[in-house]
């Protein structure tokens, strides 16, 4: 594994933002297997004009044909081109999964900090809330919360993002309480830092190495959430994810494997993909913080 | 041992009120602030006048809102969630209906999976570092990050389309209603390969945290100590390691039921188990909002009460946390 450094006050990659490239570069397997896997979903989405001609939402003659030349992933039952429904699909899958993570590791982040910094009766009342939405089935807490207010990427994003901050909370909260013992913390007390500047200049900076394992894996886990809420049918149809193609290739399961093998596999890669990247990147920065005892 | 455990059990139950009553309150506000009128989406789409009125009357809509908060949290703390718009009956009966289906999957799936998961991770903590450790925790991240209802229909196009083995969807044969012995096999040849589905998402991740809690266990001085005074590696495996390891294995059970349950509504959906999930889908795709909240009171109730039941199995496991 990597060697520690005695005394890491700052992650290096926070200094040196290349470092992280080096961090995956040293975990050869799973974090560079990760990264190339997310950047071929993302390049996939990203180039989807370039990748096919067909428009995505265009009705078609040709209703479920086999994959071809002409539709190599095949068509669905409006003959519409998959290939096509799976690249732009990509769009909106990444584009919820990011937007959520970002809600979610930011309220956590937040949340987090501010517990493990104050600690006391605050920290108390944070913690049961927290194990509370940590215990409540998010999905289903989700999927009623959907229905009854109305589906629509905006909601699914927010709803997604309010309900899966407390993962990162906890991990937050626990690196700021060995954090706030540190020498540097006392110095900066001393010199008359406040606990708004504590927070944001000192701690903050040496959470955010944490954040970003935190953040790939919240983005692999809204990406299944979004899956999830579009396979009960609370997707955007108007905007077409991968969790909405796979509810409507079951209805042709029979008939059309290619309606669910392609976009599944889209999913599939993404999701592995983060999670590759979310441990390769969190085993290069766990090694230091557990020699520190 | 008795005493100090149903200590614990009743304040584990003291802690889980009030969780309880946020579900219940929470569910109450989601209806009022759903856009339009409460009545009238507990009534569904279009109702008769007749009925609007008696939804008004029975959740006194009519009254102010503490009123009707009240009225709401006796209806349902009493089981009574209402009445099922499509089917005209008491919700919890429908629901009560299609819970053992839920029970049998998730509990078959379950005992299965902590089975093989715990053996699994059991076996790749043991030779940390090895290849078979590697390829252990490299299949479960893979088995982790698949989508359930994908595995669940890969599954179904492969034993069930191409190859013809085992039925697409499910509980029961459609000609021919069996009896006894028969309908028991009958059964248990429609849970294959949801069983199966559900099964994978949980043991990959029971192999997984089992492994990092047995790394973590073997690393002890009790392990040490037993293997200085000689006890075989099995006995200090299984006697020292997993003992404790095994607490955190429960708990992890425990906090991730809420996801097990949504696993589950998926893999009903896709091979047509009636249970519990199926349930949710019918109710959204109705807007059948009665059912749909009722379900969603009743599942968060089972999770906190599973979640409840592994927090004293921890307890009965660890002496430790039992103070």
């Amino acid at each position: 594994m990597t060697l520690a450094s005695p005394l890491p006050t700052r992650p290096a990659w926070v200094t040196r933002p290349l470092t992280v490239l080096a961090a995956v570069r040293r975990q050869p397997a799973a974090g560079v297997m990760g990264a190339l896997l997310v950047l071929v979903t993302i390049l996939g989405a990203l180039l989807a004009p370039f990748l096919t001609a067909a428009d995505p939402l265009a009705l078609g003659s040709d209703t479920l044909a086999e994959p071809s030349w002409a539709h190599p992933f095949g068509t669905d039952d409006l003959g519409r081109d998959v290939l096509a429904r799976v690249l732009y699909g990509g769009r909106v899958s990444l584009g919820i999964g990011l937007f959520s993570a970002a809600i979610s590791v930011g309220l956590g982040m937040t949340i987090g900090m501010v517990a493990g910094f104050f600690g006391g009766l605050l920290d108390e009342v944070l913690m049961r809330i927290t194990e509370a939405f940590q215990i409540l089935p998010k999905l289903l807490v989700a999927v009623v919360v959907v229905s009854l207010i109305g589906s629509g990427l905006l909601n699914e994003i927010l709803v997604i993002g309010l309900l899966s901050w407390p993962a990162t909370a906890r991990i937050v909260r626990g690196r700021v309480q060995v954090i706030r013992h540190e020498e540097f913390i006392a110095a900066a007390e001393m010199s008359g830092a406040g606990p708004v500047r504590l927070l944001a200049r000192h701690i903050a900076p040496n959470v955010l190495s944490f954040l970003l394992v935190s953040a790939s894996l919240q983005v692999a886990s809204a990406i299944m959430s979004e899956s999830f809420l579009s396979f009960l049918g609370l997707g955007d149809p108007e905007h077409p994810s991968w969790g909405l193609l796979l509810q409507q290739g079951q209805l042709f399961l029979q008939q059309a494997w290619w309606l669910t093998t392609f976009p599944g596999l889209a999913l599939a890669m993404t999701v592995l993909g983060l999670n590759l990247l979310g441990d390769g990147l969190s085993g290069s920065h766990a090694a230091p913080a557990r020699s520190r005892r | 041992m008795l005493p100090a455990l149903l200590r614990l059990s009743l304040r584990r139950a003291l802690l889980a009120l009030p969780l309880v009553l946020a579900v219940i309150a929470f569910t109450f506000f989601l209806i009022r602030l759903a856009p339009g009128d409460p009545a009238a989406i507990l009534a569904g789409e279009a109702p008769t006048p007749e009925f609007l009125a008696q939804v008004r009357a029975e959740y006194g809509l009519d009254q102010p809102a503490w009123r009707q908060f009240v009225a709401f949290l006796g209806k349902a703390m009493t089981g009574d969630f209402g009445t099922s718009i499509y089917s005209k009956q008491p919700v919890f009966t429908v629901i009560l209906e299609r819970f053992p289906a839920t029970v049998l999957l998730t509990g078959t799936a379950m005992v299965i999976a902590s089975l093989i998961g715990i053996l699994l991770g059991a076996a790749s903590a043991r030779r940390a570092g090895s290849r078979a450790d590697a390829l252990i925790s490299a299949a479960s991240l893979v088995g982790y990050s698949l989508p359930g209802f994908w595995v669940g229909q890969l599954l179904i196009l492969l034993f069930a389309v191409s190859l013809n083995w085992l039925p697409a969807g499910g509980m029961v044969a459609a000609r021919g209603s069996y009896t006894g012995w028969r309908h028991v096999e009958d059964v248990a040849f429609h849970m294959v390969l949801p069983v199966a589905t559900l099964a994978v998402f949980l043991l990959t991740m029971i192999a997984r945290f089992t492994r990092a809690a047995m790394v973590e266990a073997l690393d002890q001085d009790y392990v040490l100590v037993a293997e200085a005074k000689g006890a075989s590696r099995r006995r200090v495996l299984w006697n020292h390691a997993f003992r404790n390891a095994a607490v955190t294995t429960v708990t992890v059970i425990g906090l991730e039921f809420g996801m097990v349950l949504a696993g589950a509504v998926v893999v009903e959906i896709v091979f047509s188990w009636p249970g519990l999930g199926r349930l949710f889908y019918d109710a959204i795709h109705r807007r059948d909002f009665a059912l749909l909240t009722g379900a969603f009171m009743f599942s968060s109730l089972v999770v906190i009460v599973v979640n409840m039941v592994s927090d004293i199995g921890c307890a009965m496991l660890d002496p430790r946390i039992r103070r």
